[in-house]
């Protein structure tokens, strides 16, 4: 069960938000303001924040939270839509979304984030496979056997399994996996790509797991 | 500033061109009084000679006259004795002796050819030749009667010349070339102070283009305090002033921004409530009618929510107060990447998506990405809500000899039978300014069967 700590002055909001979210069955803590914030951050997994707040400002309580812990996850949650407070947000923050939202948008980004920062020790079942998340074991639930992955291999199916749902361009993948600007006509990721395909697909020549999105790139849907 | 005005003058370039106009003149007149009083005194100290000049030549005159008739022993010796006597006292005098008979006796310092034996009619010549004529010539008969023939002097007129005249012909050049010296020394003063001043202007042009980072002028170092020093510092008053302005318009600028946003969020909060309790009432068991009214309101949010946020920019917009920072970016990459975030939403619509995006010659275009992210944004709101029915989008690149383009199809009913899609006013408004804004072009084709919506480059065809 994750732990999140939601900040928002707002009752209506904050009632419905905690409600929502303890429904679907996280252990949410809400303040009203970041006063308190102390006490209750060590046991968060990840911080939903509101801007407009009394006191503190919600850029200044999340930079603050980041400065302390890198590694908690905090989602801007804010009614302000201009791209400077985007920015601002981005900056710090690793996902802003805006109001009004719909709640299973709230959870998609929640769940993303509690992803990428491998808060979520979760087993991913993809289709034919199991996919231990933190160690990234794959397995062929089929068969029960191991995947073994060359390096390259490995990394490709990391950066898809943390941007899951996530198209991802050929320029964003080379860049993600091989840390390289990716030149125009490079033919290295899709190679890298139809290795992998060998492995984990059951009929790589109709891959399920890494669909190809013609014209933009490729993504691993759950 | 006006208490220092007499101090000020002082330093001016006015009183300094006054300065060399004044030397000048003064050197002038000085050159004048010292040459006037050189020359009066010249004349002065002179003139008891040259008052007597005429004496003088008669002077000489009588007294050759008189010493003629004085001398005794008519010899050579004697005559000789005499003419050595005057030569002394005229050293460019000649003399010569002719005697009773005619014959050339002695001579003293005669250049001329003179014949030995001096005939009536030559003598005549001579005296006819030399009367009032140069060199200035005397003849005197020797002793008291006219039996010892006559002694002849000459001596050159300018010996008997004013002195003024003497100096003239000897320094004449000496004093042309003086002022010559004097009228190019001037020249080069009043060239040197005139070069001076076009040096510190062309200076100070190149300063008042020099521009910071925020594109305002940079503040001049101010060194002398005349005409020229005083223009530096008016022009760093302006750009204190300019400095001032800007930042006052910044700061309304930010005030605006401020105030949009501020306004943009007190409207999403209560929309966000409502959101809130129309989730709340979807948990509940509801009827068919309920369930459609809820889903009327959460459509209804959405659309107050893209209404919202395309007022506030199109307020920004117009006001020119929406930040706008261009750079070079690759725009194939740019749309393939905007097109993962729209490709979700058009597939859960149940979209044929139609996406070739093909490297253009350039793919380099300075452009807001934001602002671009945001003409996309609003075409694919548009297509999405209004070309629904046509269940197609396609997302393609053109390029012809004249431009570059990102080319939108789809399948809809045209603009015009949009009933319901008086939202599209603003969106397309945004994507026109903004368009225009990045200097590209956009045409638009609608028609019953669909819409194609063209964002152009041209070719800058002198490359």
């Amino acid at each position: 069960m994750f732990r999140i700590l939601y900040i928002e002055d707002e009752k209506e909001i904050g009632q419905w938000v905690t409600r929502d979210l303890t429904e679907r069955g996280y252990e949410v803590t809400w303040l009203e303001s970041g006063e308190e914030l102390e006490k209750y951050i060590v046991a968060a997994d990840i911080v939903v924040l509101d801007v407009m707040l009394p006191g503190l400002d919600g850029f200044s309580i999340g930079k603050r939270i980041k400065k302390e812990n890198k590694e908690l996850p905090i989602l801007m949650l804010s009614a302000r839509t201009a791209v400077e407070d985007k920015i601002e947000g981005l900056n710090f923050a690793d996902d802003y979304l805006t109001k009004p939202f719909h709640p299973d948008e709230l959870v998609a980004r929640l769940e993303v984030l509690l992803r990428r920062y491998q808060k979520n020790d979760d087993v991913l079942e993809l289709q034919h496979l199991k996919i231990h998340t933190k160690e990234m074991r794959v397995i062929n639930r089929q068969t029960n056997d191991e995947i073994q992955l060359t390096g390259k291999q490995f990394y490709l199916l990391q950066f898809f399994i943390r941007h899951l749902n996530q198209i991802l361009t050929k320029e964003q993948l080379y860049e993600g996996v091989w840390g390289e600007s990716y030149i125009e006509g490079d033919k290295t990721l899709m190679v890298h790509i139809r290795y992998l395909r060998e492995k984990i697909e059951i009929n790589p020549a109709k891959p399920m797991i890494i669909e190809t999105i013609r014209g933009i790139g490729y993504r691993v849907k759950l | 500033m006006k208490f220092l005005r007499p101090f000020f003058f002082l330093r001016s370039l006015l009183a300094k061109y006054m300065l060399i106009i004044l030397i000048a003149m003064s050197i002038t007149q000085v050159a004048y009084f010292v040459i006037a009083l050189f020359a009066l005194e010249i004349t002065k100290t002179g003139q008891d000679e040259s008052l007597n000049e005429v004496n003088q030549e008669s002077n000489v005159e009588e007294r050759w006259h008189d010493e003629a008739k004085h001398i005794q022993n008519f010899t050579d010796e004697t005559i000789t004795q005499h003419f050595e006597s005057w030569k002394q006292r005229y050293p460019k005098a000649a003399m010569f002796w002719i005697s009773e008979d005619g014959t050339l006796r002695s001579k003293v310092n005669v250049q001329e050819q003179l014949p030995s034996t001096w005939t009536p009619s030559f003598t005549t010549k001579f005296i006819k030749e030399r009367y009032g004529g140069n060199p200035f010539t005397v003849i005197a008969f020797v002793g008291e009667d006219e039996t010892n023939g006559f002694i002849v002097l000459e001596i050159p007129r300018d010996v008997f010349n004013p002195p003024l005249r003497n100096i003239y012909e000897q320094y004449g050049s000496l004093v042309f070339l003086g002022v010559i010296v004097i009228v190019l020394f001037f020249i080069c003063i009043s060239f040197l102070f005139f070069r001076g001043i076009r040096k510190r202007l062309l200076k100070l042009q190149d300063a008042m283009e020099i521009r910071d980072v925020d594109g305002l002028p940079i503040e001049i170092h101010v060194k002398k305090k005349d005409e020229i020093g005083q223009l530096e510092q008016t022009f760093n008053h302006m750009v204190v002033e300019l400095r001032e302005s800007k930042h006052r318009e910044r700061k309304e600028e930010q005030l605006r921004r401020q105030l949009i946003a501020n306004l943009s969020h007190d409207l999403r909060t209560p929309l966000t409530k409502i959101r809130a309790q129309a989730y709340s009432i979807s948990k509940e068991n509801l009827s068919e009618e309920g369930k459609q009214a809820i889903q009327a309101m959460e459509t209804s949010i959405v659309n107050i929510d893209g209404l919202i946020e395309n007022l506030m920019s199109y307020t920004l917009l117009m006001a020119s107060t929406y930040i706008f920072e261009p750079k070079e970016i690759n725009v194939v990459r740019f749309a393939r990447e905007q097109m993962t975030t729209w490709y979700p939403v058009f597939e859960k619509e149940g979209f044929d998506i139609d996406i070739e995006l093909q490297a253009f010659d350039d793919n380099m275009w300075l452009i807001d990405p934001l602002w671009l992210g945001r003409v996309f944004d609003n075409i694919f709101q548009n297509v999405l809500r209004h070309a629904n029915s046509g269940k197609y989008l396609g997302v393609k690149t053109e390029s012809t000899a004249h431009y570059d383009a990102f080319i939108i199809k789809d399948y809809g009913k045209g603009m015009k039978n949009e009933s319901n899609a008086k939202g599209a006013g603003i969106g397309l408004s945004i994507v026109d300014l903004m368009v225009k804004g990045m200097e590209l072009e956009w045409d638009i084709t609608s028609s019953e069967s669909g819409t194609i919506i063209k964002i152009k480059k041209q070719k800058d065809l002198s490359k």
